[in-house]
């Protein structure tokens, strides 16, 4: 009765959603607004205007970089979140965790070990070629948090602790707004509004520093958080 | 560029460092991290002073980021309705010095850091909810006071938390998906995201329904941000469960993000003239008659005192609602004034209340009976907020109940003026309930009357807040004529 009644009223909902996504502008053609007006600006002049050559980085940190700055923030909120209800305190901690039913096997524990220095190294090219190529602070990021998370588990917690410092933790994690922000006071200070960036001669590369600083401080918080999320879950465990 | 527009850069990002940086300062020193938000949340108090005195002189202004000008780039946009941005920070602070107990005590050492956190990103994104121009921007403060929100509920650790939390959670995750879909709609028929932007080119796309789906599923996802009936009903835990400093804030100022939701929206379709709103108001203002009368009906049979503060919410975003449905000028200009008044008076009671529990581990009427002799100020200070949200004269909850109600004949609906008034009744037996079980009834618990009065940091916000519920219904003016030019101009295009 009650799953007929949902699917009653999901039908209810769908007809006039369907149908009016219908009359939406079709997708890919010319004459829609989505692409005459903004990104049609975007695309035409975005390149040289605001510093990227692509176009996804002009809109995300130039452009439309106060979004950003908020999106870097939602993680942080994410972080905040979970510490804030669940980071046990020092005394609850469990010193002595009991073995893993399955041990990790040799292979695997040999194969990240010997991989890990290596995806570290793609972390860091897709954040650095964010600015020309797909990619950037916040897939390299990932790529970090994920690096973290396979060595703490062939390696266990201990040792893995020792990749963000205790004392640098909580810079680290504050690393993609707190990018952000500096960048922005000095888009003050230089351009005169808050994350404007230089454009004219012979300042441009001051833009293109400023771009990588980004991706730079978008990749280190995204890992740092990522990796503290999984350490801060699994001690909850 | 003169400098003073950068205090708009300011408002919201000195609490965004306070926030990143509180686990920084803040790591095993629980009172060095209060004292560090309280700080952040004076440069942004400032600059939130600033700003209001410029629109108060010049009216509204705008502030590009990056340089780039709209539509190419995010606009701040400082209007009337910014000024609320005084009152989040007003809030702000004393539900701050509120928590300088609570959070030492309540909570484990190793969180009180992030605690802080998220209240400062709490504010943080109502303030660029109120101040921005740009609907995605919009959306990215929505979902950073949402998220910490929901946090917020959930912090004290108790199991009925976390289900509460949980349904608030599921509840504003649909609402926010509501909204960005309705963003996206929006985009795709005018490729604009800039809010004035949007309005003026969504007549341009021929069909009109796509305008209609974006309309109703904002109004939708704010309706369920604002807890209005049929949607209210992830409020009354999250707001009863959550830490009173916490439940302060949610209250007062959280769902009042749906009710400035519905303003924006209302200020981009006024101005695109491209629909007619009549049947949306229509609606606001029946699911705000039904919200006033069902929130105080439930409130009636409430034990818990923060229950029946929570339902007493929705009452009285009922109200707020039905004033921005009579699209009438003193019903707006009521019902913007009250998204103001509701937020202190809303405050003092919560505060109050929280700082009955925290000193005498009660909250229902029946165990806190005889709780008005141990603790005087505090008593005093809840019966002046429970005088004003009834809306008895000389204090804030008149004026604006009054000019809603006015707005209703204003807008030839006396018969809601009349629910309005029938709404005012019922909330005051509740409220006369609550303060007979604090002055008149002998005490249930015989030790309650050893109870002191509340600590300093938790006496004096409520003092404050108690005494401008006073002074607020005496001033009252200001506000109202303060709003009256926003008000104006956004009722401009349906020809007065």
């Amino acid at each position: 009765m009650k799953r007929a009644l949902v699917a009653a009223l999901l039908i209810v909902a769908a007809i006039p959603l369907l149908s009016i996504v219908a009359e939406l502008p079709p997708h890919a053609a010319p004459d829609s607004p989505a692409y005459t007006h903004v990104s049609a600006h975007y695309l035409e002049h975005g390149a040289e205007e605001a510093g990227a050559e692509n176009i996804v980085t002009d809109v995300i940190l130039n452009y439309r970089g106060f979004d950003t700055n908020g999106e870097v923030t939602v993680i942080f909120t994410a972080l905040a979140a979970v510490l804030a209800i669940l980071l046990l305190p020092s005394e609850e901690r469990v010193e002595e965790r009991p073995a893993p039913a399955m041990p990790v096997s040799m292979v695997v524990r040999f194969v990240v070990r010997l991989l890990a220095p290596f995806i570290a190294l793609f972390a860091v090219y897709v954040i650095m070629n964010g600015h020309v190529t797909p990619g950037g602070g916040f897939q390299g990021g990932t790529i970090l948090g994920a690096l973290v998370i396979a060595l703490t588990i062939v390696l266990g917690e201990d040792e893995a602790h020792r990749l963000l410092p205790r004392p640098a933790r909580p810079w680290l994690q504050a690393a993609a707004p707190l990018t952000f922000v500096v960048i922005g006071i000095a888009g003050i200070a230089v351009v005169g509004s808050y994350l404007g960036f230089p454009a004219e001669e012979p300042w441009q590369w001051v833009r293109t520093a400023w771009l990588v600083i980004l991706e730079i401080g978008i990749g280190v918080g995204g890992g740092a958080i990522i990796g503290t999320l999984f350490w801060t879950m699994e001690a909850e465990r | 560029m003169a400098y003073w527009p950068h205090w708009l850069v300011v408002v919201v990002v000195a609490p965004l460092v306070g926030a990143v940086l509180a686990p920084v300062v803040g790591r095993g020193r629980p009172k060095v991290v209060a004292l560090w938000a309280l700080a952040a949340m004076g440069v942004t108090s400032l600059a939130a002073l600033n700003l209001i005195v410029r629109v108060a002189e010049d009216g509204p202004f705008s502030y590009d980021m990056g340089g780039w000008e709209p539509p190419v780039g995010i606009e701040l946009r400082f209007d009337e309705f910014g000024a609320s941005v005084g009152i989040i920070c007003l809030l702000g602070m004393l539900a701050l010095l509120f928590s300088y107990r609570y959070a030492e005590h309540t909570l484990p050492t190793e969180r009180v850091p992030y605690y802080y956190s998220l209240m400062l990103l709490n504010l943080t994104g109502l303030i660029g909810f109120v101040v921005t121009g740009d609907l995605f921007n919009l959306f990215v403060f929505m979902e950073i006071l949402s998220l910490s929100g929901y946090a917020l509920v959930a912090v004290s650790g108790e199991r009925i938390a976390e289900m509460a939390a949980f349904k608030y959670l599921v509840m504003g995750a649909v609402s926010s998906l509501l909204v960005l879909f309705s963003i996206g709609v929006l985009y795709s028929v005018t490729g604009s995201l800039n809010m004035a932007d949007v309005a003026a080119r969504l007549g341009d796309w021929g069909a009109r329904s796509p305008a209609m789906l974006a309309l109703a599923g904002l109004s939708l996802g704010f309706m369920v941000k604002a807890a209005i009936f049929p949607v209210h009903i992830w409020l009354p835990d999250a707001h009863a469960i959550a830490p009173s400093p916490v439940s302060a804030i949610l209250s007062g100022l959280v769902v009042k993000v749906g009710v400035l939701g519905m303003l924006r929206v209302y200020q981009i379709f006024y101005a695109a003239e491209t629909l007619d709103l009549t049947g949306l108001n229509t609606l606001l203002v029946w699911l705000g008659a039904i919200s006033i009368v069902m929130g105080a009906f439930f409130a009636i049979f409430q034990e818990d005192v923060k229950m029946m503060l929570a339902y007493s919410t929705i009452s009285n975003v009922g109200y707020i609602m039905m004033g921005l449905g009579l699209a009438s000028s003193y019903g707006l200009i009521g019902a913007t004034v009250h998204v103001f008044n509701h937020a202190l008076i809303k405050a003092t009671l919560f505060l109050s209340a929280g700082a009955m529990i925290y000193r005498t581990g009660y909250r229902t009427l029946h165990d806190l009976r005889g709780v008005g002799k141990a603790m005087p100020i505090t008593t005093i200070a809840l019966s002046i907020g429970a005088i004003s949200i009834v809306g008895i004269p000389p204090t804030a909850g008149f004026l604006c109940k009054w000019y809603i109600a006015l707005g209703a004949f204003q807008a030839d609906q006396p018969f809601f003026g009349v629910a309005l008034v029938f709404g005012a009744l019922f909330i005051f037996v509740y409220y006369i309930r609550m303060v007979n079980a604090f002055y008149f009834q002998p005490a249930t618990h015989p030790e309650i009357a050893e109870v002191s009065e509340a600590p300093l940091s938790m006496l004096v916000p409520v003092i404050i807040l108690a005494t401008l519920c006073l002074v607020m219904g005496i001033l009252g003016r200001i506000p109202l004529s303060f709003i009256e030019p926003a008000v104006t101009r956004m009722l401009a295009p349906l020809g007065g």
